[in-house]
């Protein structure tokens, strides 16, 4: 076999391996099911430290509101909410619900201190 | 006709298999965007939860709505009325789980004329719409407010200025009271003597999972709740009264009261009387 038949095959094998990599990350990657919440869209995350917050502003009850933020994992719920707070403030939440992360992380924070 | 260059196509194909098993099997993309959809079951708990709480907390119903619809569940109103019924059987918070029922019972009465099919649609456009990952460039009268984001002390007049919404609804709104449409006694053998049964239903006849009953007697009160026997329908709860004992009766969200309850003596074909029970029916008008 000539050898610059050997460079074509070399390069048809990169290219269907690059094909198969840009269609199995790109195109059509995995389905997953059954995540932990970490793996939410930033969007949602910040709707679920809206929630807790509006839930807090009547509950007033920080080790609640830790709990539910806790679904997260590994940073603590101050963390938690305040990167919520800070994607609030970056895509214009309404100044009353950003007035209640704002609370909501306050409390965490004086609660983790008091932890 | 030219020659078909076989060695080169399998090189082809054998790359692109190679390709693919490691973008599927060996390396998957790392996923950082997943829908509340892709949740494992019980975060989809925690997230209706949550709904539920904050629903509770400002009254909230359509946005509450469109939240519960980023789960997609076949029936919002089953899963919350389920997920309720759950936790009160793990005797997890019951004030969780009563949110989560007021939340169902609130769907049901908000949504009686939004059928499903709408709820699919619409709602999950509003979805869409609200939940964009576009980066929106902040309107004019608002950058500024990133300048004031260090202070946090400064903020403060800006949560006790915003505080008169929590005034709105602190309570959701649970419809109309319960009325007692009836109350029967029970003579069954087959029944465990003194049984109170209590089937709570709403406007259209559907029995209504999750809400509280509040009994009483001279010296004691209890409190329990329907759907603890999902076998004998959402709607149902029951009690063992003691007899010689007169209860009172009556829904926490709100009812009519149904007093003077005791063990009625009940006669069998043989002659001999035994305690029998009593079935009470609560509706909505």
């Amino acid at each position: 076999m000539k050898s610059n038949r050997w460079v074509f095959i070399i390069l048809a094998l990169l290219a269907g391996i690059g094909l198969g990599l840009a269609y199995g990350w790109l195109i059509d990657p995995v389905d997953f099911f059954d995540l932990p919440p970490d793996t939410l869209r930033a969007d949602y995350k910040a709707d679920y430290v809206l929630m807790t917050a509006e839930a807090y502003r009547v509950e007033q009850d920080p080790g609640l509101a830790a709990r539910r933020l806790a679904i997260f994992g590994s940073q603590s719920p101050s963390a938690i909410a305040a990167s919520g707070l800070e994607y609030a403030r970056a895509h214009a939440f309404a100044d009353s619900e950003i007035a209640m992360m704002q609370e909501l992380v306050t409390a965490l924070q004086a609660w983790s201190g008091i932890q | 006709m030219k020659h078909i260059p076989w060695d080169i196509l399998l090189a082809l194909f054998a790359g692109l298999a190679l390709g693919l098993a490691y973008s599927w099997v060996i390396s998957p993309l790392r996923v950082t965007n997943a829908d509340p959809t892709a949740l494992r079951a019980d975060f989809k708990e925690d997230f209706r939860s949550a709904i539920a709480a904050a629903y509770a907390a400002t009254g909230d119903l359509p946005r509450a709505q469109v939240r519960l619809a980023l789960l997609k569940d076949p029936d919002p109103m089953d899963a919350l009325n389920a997920q309720s019924q759950r936790m009160r059987a793990d005797s997890d918070s019951f004030q969780e789980a009563d949110e989560v029922a007021a939340l169902a019972v609130a769907l049901e009465n908000g949504s009686g004329d939004i059928p499903t099919a709408i709820i699919a649609t619409e709602v999950v456009q509003q979805v869409e719409d609200f939940f964009t990952e576009t980066v929106l460039p902040p309107p004019p009268d608002v950058p500024l407010v990133l300048t004031e984001t260090p202070q946090t002390i400064e903020t403060q007049p800006d949560v006790i200025a915003a505080t008169a919404r929590a005034t709105q609804t602190p309570v959701p709104t649970l419809g109309a009271p319960f009325t007692l449409t009836g109350q029967d006694n029970v003579c069954d053998t087959n029944l465990p003597d003194g049984l109170l049964q209590v089937i709570v239903l709403n406007s259209n006849r559907r029995q209504i999972g999750g809400a509280k009953i509040i009994i009483t007697w001279e010296g004691g009160e209890e409190q329990f709740f329907t759907g603890l026997k999902p076998e004998l329908g959402n709607g149902y709860a029951d009690y063992m009264m003691t007899p010689n004992v007169t209860y009172t009766i009556q829904l926490a969200s709100g009812s009519d009261i149904a007093a003077g309850l005791t063990t009625p003596t009940c006669q069998a074909q043989s002659g001999e009387t035994f305690f029998g029970g009593i079935k009470l029916t609560f509706q909505q008008p």
